[in-house]
């Protein structure tokens, strides 16, 4: 699906040498696959998730998203293609401050050409179990259920590709393998995932691991038994002190 | 893209930046304000003026003054004199003119009773002038043609100055002495009040014209003329026949220009007209600078919210946001809050004017075209000031933007 060959991104810098952030980049990801970007901070993780997320043009090279070359479109199609087939998890979540979980959802919508998008948002929130939580705002959330109000905007318009850039970095064990374990679950519905992370531990939930060292990709190889994240979930001890209401009931019924 | 939900989100992003937004809409708010107020009393005002310059030359009237000048000029003594005798040959010459009224005033002038003095204005008059004026008088007669013809020693008495010289007494019959020339009260004039130049009517003598002129004045030449025309819809053509016969009478040569005046009420509307257009053009002006300042302040206001906004910018080209988008959205906001002083301003004005109408007892409407154009301007001025936060958004990179 996604086809990367020999791509080198370049940032220039006034009166110095231009920084190389990605060289000689070739790289495959079919249709379904759950892969991990690791490596080092300054290691051109993010900037090659901006490329194949067309927020950023390669310097040299290919980009071929189904085939078609993508790096040589107009910023308008860029934008399209953002919209209708790429979706956006971040670190920080960036989600608007002053609007509800809904309206937060609907953002993509707004910039949307399908005609029909009722109820769309509503059904995104449901897909990532927060039904309940529409109408909240994000202070009103915890830091896991605001990144699944993120990640239920990157799936509203039933995109094919999701890129995620340390999305568990700001979270505790618990919500971490939360979103790990709505990837899982994407993945098996066939969507393309990648994650750039610098967590071992979120990388061994994935199917591939892809390492970059100083914009080159150093090493590529398939993970031979990922990490379930729903399994560790349901093994996770309750937090007595995150959960109180339902750990006081467990203490109730234990004999 | 969807305009009406982005509208939504600008109208939403105003209301939780209150305090920018209200400043924004501060400029506008005044400006317009200002458009309508003015527009209104001004409106007011020069209805109030005209109903009184109708009032006292009437709607169906020609004033002829001697002497070519402007009418706030006067009449210049060395210029072509006007006679009573042509004014009524062009009088008997014109069916359409009903009847005529010389004009001639002595502006002040001692007048005795006893002991008692007054100063009073001497105004003649024929013996029409109770026609030609409106005016009649509440006890005794209007002086008739033969005393007209006779130059009798009579007079009518305002009620301001019977009231100086006769206190309560009745003053028909009794003897006054204006200068040196003793005239006999024969009647008391209706009272009028003050006029539109703020003049008190009342305190003053009405007497022959012929009176006036030999027996007072000394003079034999008219300060001028009014001419009423029985059907005003053929006035200004009355007027054009008086000016052909007048200049014939004079004897003045095509390149020569009038030695007399004609006032017509076409003319009044004009001279009113010049005056609007000076309140309709400066005092707009005023409102401009207001609408200007506001726009100013919204263009400095909404860069520094681009500027505190650059990651939701970046997140919004991240979900699909185009360049324009990004535009459409500063633009709308920046139109929203001030079209929003703008309607906040036309309502303003109105009530203002509305207010200082009561006050100042004049008729004022609502100025609907005013408020129109207040917000046509303010939405423009809105749409103009947030093309330059708008560029300057829409160029950002989406990579810089969220980081």
């Amino acid at each position: 699906m996604i086809e990367l060959e020999k791509v080198d991104k370049a940032y220039a810098r006034p009166g110095a040498a231009p920084v190389e952030a990605l060289r000689d980049v070739s790289l495959g990801i079919g249709r379904g696959e759950l892969i991990a970007i690791v490596g080092a901070s300054g290691s051109g993780k993010s900037t090659l998730l901006n490329v194949l997320g067309l927020l950023d043009v390669p310097t040299r090279g290919a980009y071929r998203l189904d085939g078609a070359d993508v790096s040589a479109l107009d910023p308008e199609a860029q934008a399209r293609l953002r919209n209708e087939r790429i979706g956006f998890v971040f670190q920080a979540f960036r989600l608007l401050p002053r609007a509800s979980a809904l309206e937060n959802v609907e953002l993509p919508l707004l910039y949307s050409d399908r005609p029909r998008t009722n109820g769309l948002a509503r059904a995104a929130l449901e897909g990532v179990g927060l039904a309940d939580r529409v109408h909240h705002r994000p202070a009103e959330l915890s830091g896991g259920q605001q990144q699944r109000v993120a990640i239920a905007r990157a799936l509203v318009n039933g995109p094919d590709l999701l890129l995620a850039d340390e999305p568990t970095g700001n979270l505790d064990l618990r919500s971490a393998l939360e979103i790990l374990a709505i990837f899982q679950r994407l993945q098996a519905d066939g969507r393309t995932i990648v994650v750039v992370t610098h967590d071992a531990a979120v990388a061994a939930h994935c199917g591939r691991i892809a390492r970059l060292e100083v914009g080159r990709i150093v090493s590529d190889a398939p993970v031979s038994a990922p990490r379930d994240a729903a399994a560790a979930l349901r093994d996770l001890p309750l937090d007595i002190a995150a959960q109180p209401a339902q750990a006081s009931q467990a203490g109730r019924e234990a004999p | 893209m969807k305009t009406l939900p982005l509208l939504k989100g600008s109208l939403r992003t105003l209301a939780q930046h209150k305090v920018r937004s209200f400043f924004v809409t501060l400029g506008c708010l005044v400006g317009v304000a200002a458009l309508t107020w003015v527009v209104a009393i001004g409106r007011g005002a020069e209805r109030k003026i005209l109903t009184t310059v109708r009032q006292n030359v009437g709607a169906s009237a020609i004033i002829v003054a001697s002497g070519g000048g402007l009418m706030a000029g006067g009449a210049r003594t060395d210029a072509g004199r006007l006679t009573a005798d042509e004014v009524q040959a062009i009088a008997d010459a014109l069916p359409a003119v009903e009847i005529w009224e010389p004009l001639q005033t002595l502006d002040e002038a001692p007048v005795r009773r006893g002991e008692a003095t007054a100063l009073t204005r001497v105004v003649g008059s024929s013996e029409r002038g109770e026609r030609a004026w409106g005016r009649g008088v509440t006890r005794g007669e209007w002086f008739d043609a033969p005393a007209v013809a006779r130059s009798a020693r009579v007079a009518l008495i305002g009620e301001t100055t019977a009231r100086e010289l006769f206190g309560a007494e009745d003053p028909v019959g009794a003897e006054i002495l204006v200068g040196n020339v003793p005239l006999r009260v024969v009647g008391v004039l209706e009272p009028f009040g003050t006029d539109a130049h703020g003049m008190d009517r009342d305190a003053e003598l009405v007497v022959p014209i012929s009176t006036l002129m030999r027996r007072i004045m000394n003079v034999d030449s008219l300060a001028g003329a009014k001419l009423l025309v029985a059907d005003p819809d053929r006035v200004e053509e009355t007027a054009v026949e008086v000016r052909r016969m007048l200049r014939e009478r004079h004897a003045l040569p095509p390149e020569r220009a009038d030695d007399f005046h004609l006032i017509t009420p076409a003319q009044i509307e004009r001279m009113v007209g010049r005056a609007r257009a000076v309140l309709f053009v400066f005092l707009p002006l005023v409102a401009a600078v207001a609408l200007l300042a506001g726009g100013a302040v919204a263009a400095s206001l909404m860069l520094l919210s681009v500027a505190e906004r650059r990651g939701e910018i970046g997140l919004r080209r991240a979900v699909g946001a185009r360049a324009r988008d990004i535009a459409l959205q500063i633009v709308l906001e920046t139109a929203a809050m001030t079209l929003l002083g703008g309607a906040a301003g036309a309502a303003l004005g109105c009530a203002g004017a509305l207010a200082i109408a009561g006050k100042f007892g004049l008729d004022v409407a609502a100025p609907w075209g005013a408020a129109l154009l207040g917000l046509a301007l303010s939405t423009a001025i809105g749409v103009a000031a947030g093309a330059i936060p708008a560029r300057r958004a829409a160029a950002l990179h989406p990579v810089e933007a969220l980081r």
